[in-house]
């Protein structure tokens, strides 16, 4: 609670800053909309207590006017990873037909003070990949790039209509673990431009870092953007685990026998004292 | 309370993972088995990866087949020489085992071959075990002796070259055989995360005609440096080894399979047998009803994590 409070301190003192020239500037006109946020925290330790977390982000906007709305974006860190489709072969369940999907958002949440298609036209959405349906999911390698009705660079998929069903198989699966999230009326506006928006980080949050984008949309179309970044990372122990796990593999390797070894002795002495 | 994993990458209930090390443990101390085919499977069913459930098992196995081989060890109930050639079996096979892993996993099939391999394996030996046992609990209630074993027929086992003594054994026999039992057990450790004790204690007793009081020795002693060596592999190879979950899997099974062999002491044994061959048909039929079943998802999503 404390951390919140501080943050919307620092905020409140940035805008005071970045307000003020512009009001000298240009006395009648309405001053150009910007927008300040910050994260509660700007670093999440995973320890061996993790059970997912929940960050505030606090912002203002200046030039808010009635009828604006607020979107929030928090990205995830973007790793490659397949869809496959699950196909019954003599009564069995396999995995067949594997489509390579490259750096996809291992997390992806929107806030906004609405649904998104009641203040943003489609196109703004899509271009500014706002929304699950317009979440950057390429299959390069089952695309490539063609002319059609005269139209160049139209992106065609190799296996035509069933990308559809790849794309929003891997939107479900990651809305599943709550890694993929939509919070329409997430944002709240407090006063005088001051809003604020929930993030929550479920239990399997990939560590990485993080981009958290805050959009003013005014008629349809995002009239300011500010990023913020956070990052997930390992904490303690677990970090320390991870690393001699990824660095030194054989010495790793080596430890956890011995410390088998060393267990199964010890039970078999205590057992003979027993 | 959920503790974080930190290979595994998930949380889950320390407190679960204890009961369920207790759990497998008793098992394993009543029955006189690893445990692992129980452990690897539920692992899974609990959302660890399969190539961290599989490599950290192991490493569990190296704990518990560690106390078990200390006391065949004092009793002298081992034969040493057949061990070391298992050993050398066992030591190729794990090698291969961690190979074929990583290939599954780079074409996404792992969980599948996982499962096939554990239905198969879990299937037939159940069955053998079920009906054994109750013909031995029938037999025994009407009162009627053991049949007597069948004599010793010659077998293809004895035709084959490179015969040695195995003085411990009382066997003049090819070493091939031995070696291919290890390189057997060697491929399953490394694929699916068991020590192979349930195949090769009967595989010593029948096909290379061992005496009973060291097939079991003899059988752990393999299984130590099988698992030893495969948890290393993994751990270098595929950086799958979760040291905390492994701890917290040793913990519970050393002190479970205490109580277990303590109690076990107090059953027949062919009651014993019976219940762990219906608790290995169970998992069995489990793992079957997984794979036959229509998943909930039709698409499945595989994380390309440290794969090319």
């Amino acid at each position: 609670m404390r951390a919140g409070l501080g943050a919307v301190a620092v905020v409140a003192a940035g805008l005071a800053m970045t307000g003020a020239p512009a009001r000298a500037q240009a006395e009648p006109a309405a001053p150009e909309p910007q927008i300040a946020a910050a994260l509660t925290e700007d670093v999440v330790e995973i320890r061996s207590n993790f059970s997912g977390a929940e960050l505030v982000l606090y912002g203002a906007a200046v030039g808010l006017e009635e009828g604006d709305d607020i979107a929030v974006v928090v990205r995830g860190p973007a790793r490659d990873l397949r869809v496959m489709r699950r196909e019954r072969v003599l009564g069995v369940w396999v995995n067949a037909d594997p489509v390579r999907f490259e750096e996809v958002e291992g997390y992806y949440a929107v806030a906004s003070t609405r649904p998104l298609a009641q203040f943003a036209t489609f196109s703004s959405l899509r271009r500014n990949r706002i929304g699950m349906e317009h979440v950057r999911l390429s299959a390069p390698e089952s695309e490539r790039i063609e002319t059609r009705f005269g139209v160049a660079g139209v992106v065609v998929s190799d296996i035509g209509d069933a990308i559809v069903d790849y794309r929003a198989a891997l939107v479900r699966n990651k809305a599943r673990e709550a890694l993929y999230v939509e919070a329409p009326g997430g944002v709240e506006i407090l006063e005088a431009g001051l809003f604020r928006a929930r993030v929550v980080l479920p239990p399997a949050t990939p560590t990485g870092v993080y981009d958290a984008d805050v959009y003013l949309f005014r008629d349809g179309v995002p009239i300011a953007v500010r990023r913020t970044s956070l990052e997930v990372v390992k904490g303690g122990v677990e970090r320390a685990i991870y690393d001699l796990a990824h660095d030194r593999p054989l010495a790793y390797g080596l430890l956890s026998v011995l410390l088998a070894v060393f267990a199964g002795w010890l039970a078999a002495f205590v057992m003979r004292r027993a | 309370m959920l503790i974080y994993l930190p290979i595994a990458e998930v949380s889950l209930n320390l407190f679960v993972l204890l009961a369920l090390g207790l759990g497998v443990g008793f098992l394993s101390g009543l029955f006189g088995v690893g445990g692992g085919f129980l452990m690897t499977p539920i692992l899974m069913f609990m959302g660890v990866p399969p190539a961290v459930a599989v490599s950290t098992q192991i490493n569990q196995i190296v704990a518990s087949s560690m106390s078990g081989a200390i006391a065949h060890f004092r009793r002298r109930s081992l034969d040493i020489k057949m061990g070391v050639i298992l050993i050398m079996g066992g030591a190729a096979g794990s090698v291969a085992g961690v190979q074929i892993f990583a290939l599954l996993q780079a074409t996404g099939q792992i969980d599948l071959v996982i499962a096939l391999c554990y239905v198969g394996f879990l299937g037939v030996i159940g069955s053998l075990m079920l009906v054994e046992s109750t013909r031995a609990i029938v037999r025994r209630s009407r009162g009627a002796a053991p049949p007597r074993p069948a004599r010793r027929k010659r077998t293809l086992i004895d035709a084959l070259p490179f015969k040695t003594r195995f003085a411990v054994s009382g066997l003049y026999m090819s070493v091939i055989p031995p070696l291919a039992l290890g390189f057997l057990v060697g491929v399953m450790a490394a694929l699916m995360g068991v020590g192979g004790g349930f195949i090769a204690v009967p595989a010593m007793i029948y096909l290379l005609r061992m005496p009973t009081n060291v097939v079991i020795g003899t059988s752990l002693f393999q299984i130590l440096f099988v698992t030893a060596l495969t948890t290393v592999l993994h751990a270098a190879q595929n950086q799958t080894v979760d040291i905390v979950l492994a701890a917290i899997l040793i913990v519970g099974g050393v002190v479970g399979a205490q109580f277990g062999a303590r109690y076990g002491a107090k059953v027949r044994a062919e009651e014993l047998r019976a219940g762990l061959a219906l608790i290995v048909v169970a998992v069995c039929l489990k793992l079957a009803w997984d794979l036959t079943a229509e998943p909930a998802d039709l698409f499945v999503l595989i994380e390309l994590r440290g794969l090319p």
